[in-house]
Parts: structure tokens; sequence; C-alpha cells
């Protein structure tokens, strides 16, 4: 069984690089082509399976440098499901390239799946690496300029990042997680540690798209293509988030070196982030700035230092993935600002379900999935006394949840334009995507009523950190 | 006296005589029921397949049999309900978010077997009323009931994060109704909602967090969290923080910024189910998490609540007074039933605490009735106008004896239901709060005033000759607010449920007052004053 574990990640690696290797070489017949975006999401399905069913074998390998155990399994789950629904649910004739819309995410994913496993410190940078230059080849694929704002944008955060994890590195005589956990339980908070922690989570902010770092990030989600929008936005943040976890769980001995800038950072990403959402005109910056919102929460949770904490952190971040991930896709060209979406209810009835579900679920509504994250992190929030914190935090989900009642008034209850007139046209209706949609509403529903074994998952995750 | 017999009226330690019926119908997911049918429902009806608006009469049947259904259910749960048991009833408990302590746990005491009644009727009424809907029928019918589920969850919620989910929840498909079948000031008046709804919602998540916290952050269950010891301090800052939910949702001033535009640009359906059940959840969540499980917070912010109260009653009366518009004056004076549930609140009396749960269903039949009976007549005079509208009596007769029965619905005349409550909410009061509960009788004179005036001139003035064509009430009009009217007949004449003649026995109804007297000992237990030894 524990060879089986890292299937997932050779499957999903394998196909990104048969997917470039068949586009380049014209390997795919017309036929061929149109079916792949089915043929790869039963493969992604296929990994879920996989993980799901070997993933709870505990075990180490490369020396160390990835670690199979419950967070693993967990965050490598969330955005499996996220990517395979994103294949099936997006609308393809508004990409701009099948082989490479397909295999970037493909890429994405895992490098997520490398973070999520890391055992030390060059498997994280690695991961949230990937992940992230995928999301700058998509954005360039349509919008080379915002491809290119993006390359440098992520380049200043991977240089602050490197500069923080080779001076943790430095300072802690490590870069294993585990034993640099260890070292510190008898080390104390110093200017060593906090400088480069400050520039780890400046790093991290400006990849997962926090207000106020989202300097490139939020512009290039909207020019990009429907997938490549929500690569950016869902996969590269979950991939930060992900990185974030670890390294708070790693540092948690010292928490003083972190707790107050995280603080502060994940008190402006909720509040700007539901205020941007509200000003917003365009339903893919919406989108965009909600998600930040939410990050902001998975933030939150990481600042009480506490199991329960990261834990909610970790739940949260499932829902996350699934919504952000799959909103653009579920939204499709949404160029022309909120009338693209005009009727959409009645002529796309199952895809406005998902993005309403979908805005719904990042502006914390309930009771759908973000909702029962956000309370989760609330509760720990409570727990260890950040009621500032937790206030701002209400403050910015109510600003979220106005920001989406224009959205759905817009969908559901404006008439249709005359489809000659629309700016943009909806997407184009398949039978996959159709399945798509309802299994992305599903998700979204029912991983609330479900939420007590994903929250206990979400818990042994934080628990495998070695969290108490 | 009917009064007098209300005011004797307590839990009786003896097993009440079996109702008819009793017995008949059990099942352990009475209250799940409640909430997720209407939700399967909407589920149905937005996925329906509707060519063309085909099937938009079915949607609507669908929408009132779930609603018929669920009132025989709540009818059967009411028959059953065992007064003389101050414990929950029809109890369901799973754990559900176990990690932080949140179950999924549902039940109800006699206020909350109260509440439900009320929201079951209301359920029926708001549907009745919303069957001259034509434009995206789906749509509107879906969120219907979407709001009734969530009132209801709101009610028979034991947890506060399943409090919070229901409550939260609301605020959506009461907002999306506004805004897409409301009048010409719709848009205004639905974030105006959503904004107060998001603050009350924020400030009941803030609250129950910072019980959660004092408590130890075992657990949301509110038999845990309501009943842990904490400081007065926290008790103080919970108490406040439920007050600004409480008043955002009743509404009190000065958080009643959403009332008017709502009440008045809202369609029919809805303004009935706002101002009848939801706007009610305010002052039973002040009951439930203030007066029952925070006595020295409650002591505390008795004045205040009681001031709030005096100034909610005072300024709708006044208002009432000025206005240029029908359905507004009906806003305003459908705020005067919340104030003067919270003075009996405020008293913090067992009589007045059974005076709020009274006024709890009296009240919100009476706002109900208020805004429904003047929205009706606007839209049969084809204007809200009080320049136009003038003389209606002789043409609009129904209409006429239903705003009548409204008007002394508010004011609380005797034979209807809020008489009792506005009796038993003074009697308490006048002994703790008096300078509160004077404030809300002189409230409730210029309410009479207001009536008086509206009355003289809509309906008795001399007609006016360039007004629009009028009609008197449909059938289908004449029976919803024909429904409230009658509700507040039939608790007002029968409270405490008709006998069979020359006995005891209950004929088939048990009597509200008996029902939901069954907790009310338990939450007033605190506030009872040591009696004398021999």
């Amino acid at each position: 069984m524990k060879d089986l574990v890292l299937l997932p990640e050779a499957l999903v690696a394998a196909t990104a690089v048969i997917l470039l290797l068949a586009g380049r070489l014209s390997w795919f017949s017309p036929g061929g082509r149109r079916s792949l975006p089915t043929v790869v999401a039963l493969v992604m399905l296929v990994a879920l399976g996989i993980e799901l069913w070997a993933g709870a074998t505990l075990g180490t390998y490369f020396g160390g440098g990835l670690v199979q155990d419950r967070f693993a399994l967990f965050a490598k789950a969330a955005v499996l499901l996220a990517a395979a629904i994103a294949f099936a649910v997006v609308d393809w004739t508004a990409e701009d390239s099948l082989t490479i819309g397909l295999a970037m995410p493909l890429l994405a994913t895992f490098g997520v799946m490398v973070a999520a496993s890391a055992g030390d410190l060059v498997g994280l940078w690695a991961g949230l690496e990937l992940a992230a230059a995928a999301g700058v080849v998509m954005v360039a694929l349509r919008r080379p300029d915002l491809g290119l704002r993006l390359l440098v944008t992520g380049g200043v955060a991977s240089a602050m990042l490197l500069t923080g994890l080779a001076f943790l590195y430095a300072s802690a005589g490590t870069s294993s997680l585990g034993t640099m956990r260890a070292v510190l339980f008898s080390g104390a908070p110093t200017i060593a540690f906090a400088i480069p922690v400050f520039l780890v989570i400046s790093g991290l902010a400006v990849r997962a798209a926090l207000a106020p770092f989202q300097l490139a990030t939020i512009p290039a989600s909207v020019g990009a293509s429907p997938l490549g929008a929500g690569l950016v936005l869902g996969l590269v943040a979950a991939a930060a988030a992900i990185v974030a976890i670890k390294l708070v769980a790693a540092l948690t001995p010292i928490p003083s070196v972190y707790s107050t800038y995280l603080e502060v950072i994940a008190a402006v990403a909720m509040v700007v982030g539901g205020a941007a959402a509200l000003a917003a005109q365009s339903p893919r910056a919406k989108l965009a700035y909600l998600a930040a919102g939410q990050i902001g929460w998975v933030a939150a949770g990481l600042v009480t230092h506490y199991r329960s904490g990261l834990g909610a952190s970790l739940f949260l971040l499932g829902a996350f993935a699934v919504a952000a991930t799959c909103g653009p896709a579920v939204m499709g060209r949404a160029e022309g600002g909120e009338q693209a979406l005009a009727g959409m209810g009645v002529l796309r009835p199952a895809r406005a379900a998902g993005l309403s579900l979908a805005m719904l679920s990042l502006a914390g509504a309930p009771p759908l999935a973000g909702f029962f994250g956000e309370f989760a992190v609330a509760a720990s929030l409570a727990q260890s006394g950040h009621f500032g914190l937790l206030a701002l935090g209400i403050l910015g989900s109510a600003l979220s949840l106005a920001a989406v009642a224009g959205t759905l008034r817009v969908m559901y209850i404006q008439s249709p334009p005359d489809e000659a007139r629309r700016s943009t046209r909806l997407p184009v209706v398949s039978a996959l995507s159709s399945f798509g949609a309802v299994a992305f509403c599903v998700v979204i529903a029912v991983y609330g009523l479900l939420s007590s074994p994903i929250l206990g998952l979400a818990d042994q995750g934080a628990e495998a950190l070695g969290l108490r | 006296m009917i009064w007098l017999s209300i005011l004797a009226a307590s839990p009786s330690p003896t097993p009440a005589p079996t109702v008819p019926g009793a017995g008949i119908f059990s099942s352990s997911l009475l209250l799940s029921l409640t909430v997720w049918v209407p939700v399967a429902m909407a589920i149905a009806i937005a996925t329906i397949p509707n060519p063309r608006g085909r099937y938009d009469a079915l949607m609507k049947q669908i929408a009132f049999f779930t609603n018929l259904g669920i009132m025989f259910v709540l009818g059967i749960a009411y028959n059953q309900f065992q007064s003389f048991l101050p414990t929950l009833q029809y109890e369901e408990k799973v754990p559900w978010l176990q990690s932080i302590g949140a179950t999924y746990h549902l039940g109800v005491d006699g206020p909350g077997m109260t509440m439900l009644i009320l929201s079951g009727l209301i359920g029926i009424v708001s549907v009745l009323a919303s069957l001259g809907i034509r434009e995206r029928v789906r749509s509107y019918f879906c969120l219907l009931l979407l709001a009734q589920a969530t009132v209801n969850g709101a009610i028979v919620a034991r947890d506060m994060f399943v409090l919070i989910l229901f409550w939260g929840a609301a605020a959506i498909p009461i907002a999306l109704l506004v805004l897409g079948w409301g009048g010409p000031r719709r848009r205004p008046a639905a974030w105006r909602l959503l904004g107060y709804w998001s603050l009350g919602t924020a400030a009941l998540v803030v609250g129950t967090m910072v019980l959660y916290a004092a408590a130890g952050g075992g657990s949301f269950d509110m038999d845990v969290l309501l009943k842990a010891t904490v400081s007065s301090r926290v008790q103080l800052a919970v108490g406040l923080l439920m007050i600004v939910a409480a008043a955002t949702r009743l509404p009190l001033f000065p958080l009643h910024g959403w009332a008017r535009d709502a009440y008045s640009e809202a369609p029919i359906g809805v303004t009935v189910i706002v101002a009848g059940s939801a706007s009610r959840l305010g002052a039973y969540l002040l009951l439930r998490t203030l007066v029952a499980a925070e006595p020295a917070a409650a002591h505390l912010l008795a004045p205040l609540l009681a001031a709030l109260a005096a100034v909610t009653v005072g300024y709708g009366a006044l208002l009432a007074l000025r206005a240029l518009d029908l359905r507004q004056a009906a806003a305003y004076l459908a705020l005067i039933p919340g104030g003067v549930t919270v003075l009996a609140l405020a008293a913090l009396q067992p009589l007045s605490i059974a005076g709020a749960v009274l006024s709890l269903f009296a009240g919100g039949l009476a706002a109900a009735l208020i805004v429904g009976v003047c929205g009706t007549l606007s839209d049969r005079a084809q204007s809200s106008s009080l320049r136009v509208l003038s003389g209606l009596a002789p043409r609009m007769p129904i209409l006429t004896w239903l705003m009548i029965i409204a008007g002394l619905a508010i004011l609380g005349v005797p034979l209807l239901a809020t008489f009792t409550a506005n009796l038993l909410t003074f009697f308490g009061s006048f002994k703790t709060q008096p300078i509160g509960a004077f404030a809300v009788a002189a409230g409730l004179a210029l309410a009479a005033v207001a009536f008086a005036t509206l009355w003289r001139r809509v309906l008795f003035s001399a007609p006016n000759p360039d007004a629009p064509g009028v009609s008197d009430a449909s059938l289908g009009e004449s029976w919803y607010l024909g429904l409230l009217a009658g509700g507040l007949l039939w608790v007002g004449l029968f409270p405490g449920g008709p006998k069979l003649p020359g006995t005891d026995s209950p004929l088939f109804d048990q009597g509200l007052v008996n029902v939901m007297a069954a907790g009310i000992s338990d939450i007033a237990s605190p506030y009872v004053l040591p009696t004398a030894g021999p």
C-alpha cells in the first residue's frame, strides 16, 4: 500500500506531461480532442480515489522530503476534487488552448500536492513555485502583458520567500519542518527569526493575492481565461495557504515572531476583500476579492497557533479550494460587467446555481461550505481571545454577502437581454459541463452537512503537524 | 372573565386532560420536517422544468400544499404538546461539528411551540397573499419556501451554531424577494434590509463567541452555553450584543431603518412573512439569550430595553400620524407590537414574560394583518397616497372591516389576542418598569389617534372624485387576511381553548396559553420574588 501513496502525484504529473507533448506533436484527432476533458477529469477522479484509499497510509519518502500524513491526505484530496470539477464544468470554447489548458492546472495541482506533503522547506518552495508558474503560463496565453506583470510580481514574492526560507534555515540549522519545530522548542523568538518570517509571510501574501497584496494577481485573474482565473485564484492561493499552515505549524513554539503580522494581514484581507468585492463591477473581480477575503479567514485561523485554529483553517481551505478554483470556471466568460450574467438563472440554471453557491460560499453565507469553515475559524478565534479579529472578519463577511446579493439579482431577477445585444455570450452547455455544475453544487452544499467527518479529518491533519 | 383565568394560568403539576387525537402521530424528526421539507420543496420547484411558465400554477400549488402540510403536522404537534412539562419536547440531537462543540440540536418548549404555530400560519398566509405573482414564479416561490424554512429553523434551534445558521440565512431569500418583486424603491429597501440584518447577525455571532469563550469553548449547545456561569461583565457584553441583534430584526429604534422601505416596497406575501414571523425572531432571541440565560445582565439592561420599547412605540405612532403614504403608515404601525413585546421582556416578571410570549404570537399576527391589509387596500385602490385615498368604506366593505380589526389588534382591544398579551404585559411591567410602561401606554394612545386619523381619512371621509377606480378584496385576499384576523379573534376569545360543554376537557385545541406556559416558569424562575415567610 505504501507504494501506492505517491501514485496520485505520478498520475497527475504524467498526464500533464503527456498532454503537453501531445499538444506540441498534434497526437490527438479532433474526436480525441473532444473527449480529452472527460478523460482528464476521470483521471483526476481516479487519482482522488487512490488518494482516499491509499493516502491513509502514513510514510516518508525521499529521505523525509515528502511526508504522507493526514494533513497531506486532506489537502491533496481537496485539490484533486477541485481540479476534477473544474475540468468538468469549464466551457472549453472559452479557453485558449485545450492541451495547455488541461496541462497547466494539472501541473498546478501537482505543485499543491508536493507542497502539501513536503517535509522540508525545499519541497514547500518548489510546490508553490510550480503552481505559480503554471498560473503565469495560463494568464500569458490570453494576455501576455498580464502574464508578464504576474511573473514580475511573482518573482518579487518568490525572492522574498526564498530569502526568508534561507534565513530560517540558517537560523534553525535545518530545513526539515519537523526538526525545525523540535529545535525551536528550545529556542527563543529572536530577530533572526522575526525578519525571515516577515519576508516569508509577505511573499505568501502576494502569492495568495491577499488584499492589499493583490498587485498583479487579481488583474491577471480578471484578464485570464476562466480556467486560468480559477488556477490563479484557487490553486495558487491554496498552495500559498498550505505553505503558510505548514510553516506556522513549525513555528508554533515561537508564535510571537509571526502572530502580530499575520493578524494584521488577516484583518486587512478580510475587510478589504469584502469592501473591494462590494465596489467591484466585474463579476470575475468580485469573485477574486471574495476569494481574497476568505483566504484572510484562513490566515486568521493560523493566528491562534492552536490545533483547533489550524484544523479550522485547513477545513476552510478545502471549501475555499473548491469554490475559488471552480467559481470562475462555472462563470465562463464574463467580460463587460455584471450585465454579462443577466438572465443566467433562466438560461443556464445549473451554472447559475453553481456560481451563486460559489460566491455565497466564498462570502461565508450559511449554510454553505464557506460558512462552516469560517464559523470553525471564528470559534477558534473566540477560544484564543482574538475578538477584534473576529469582529473584523464578520464585518468582512457581511460586506462580501452584500456584494454577492447584487450578482444574484442580476442572474436571477434581471430579465435576460436580447442575445444579439449581449456583450459576452453565456457558456456553452454540454453534458459534461452540466454534470460538473451539478456536482459542484452538491459538493458546496454537502460540505457543510458532512462537516463532522471532514472537520475531523482536518483536525487530524493539524494534529499530524505536531499541534496539540 | 377570560383574562382572569389567564392571569391565574400557570403550569399545572398534574397532567392536563388528554386531547382527542393525542398520540396518533409521533415522529422523532418532527421539527426537522418543518425545516427541511420547505427546503426540499424549494429545490424541487427550482429543478422542475417550466417552459414558458407552463407550470407556474403547479409551483404555487406545491408552495401552498407544503405550507398546509407543515401546518397540519404542527397542528398535531401542538395538540400533542405536553403543556405540563417544562422541558424541551420533540427534541432532536445529533453531533455535528464535534471538534468545536456544535450539535444539530432542535427542540421546542412552550414559547417555541407558540412561535412555530405563528410561523406555520404566516407561511400559509404568505403563499395565499402571493398567488397573484406573475413574474418569475419559480424563483419567487423557491425563495419564499427557503425564507419559511430559515424562520422555522431559527425557532427550533437549541444550539447557537444552528441558530446562527438559520438566523443569518434568513436575510438572503428575503432580501432577494424584496429586490426582485418589490415596488419602485425596492433596491434601497433590499439593501437596507440586508445591511441591518447582517449587522444583527454579526452582533449575534460575536455575542455567541464571547459567551462560548467565557464558558470554556466546549460547546455551542444552548443547554450548556446559556446555563454556564459567567461573570457579570461578560453577561453585560453578551446582553448588549443580543439587544443589537434583536433590535435589527424586530426592529427597535434606532435600528429600524430597514422597516419602512421593506414593509412598503416588498410584495405583500413577503411583507406578511417579515412582519409576521421573521421579525418576531428578534424578541424571541432576547427571550432565549438574555431573559432566560443572563439574569444579571437582564436586570442591568432592563431599563434600556424599556426605553427602547417606549421610543419605538412612540416613534412608530408619531410617524404613522405624519405619514402621507398608507403602506408607510402601516410600516410604522407594525413597529408597535414589537415595542410592547420588548417592554414585557424588560419587566422581568413571570406575568410579563408570559405576556411577552403571547405578544410574540399576537403581535406577529397583528403586524402581518396591518401591513397586509394596507398593502392590499393600496393595490385595490391603485394608489397608496393618503392624498388620493379617501372615503373607501362604502366601496371596500371587507377591507374596511379588516383594517379596523387590524388597528384594534395593534391597540390591543378586548376580544383580540393582543388584548390578553398587553394586559399581561402592563400588569407585569407597571411593577418594575413604571416609566417605560407609562411611556408605552402613551405611545399606544398616540397610535390610537393615528388609527383614528387614518380610518377617518381613508375610509370614512368624502370620496375623492379624482381617485382611480377601486374594488374590494378578492376571495383569495379575504381568505389570507381573514386567517390573520381569525387567529387574533380565536386566541382572544379562547386563550385557554374551547371546552366540551359542562366539562374541563378541551374540545380540539388545548389552548395557546396552556401550551406557551410550558417552559415559562423555567425562564421566569430567576425573577420570582421570594415570598415572605409565615
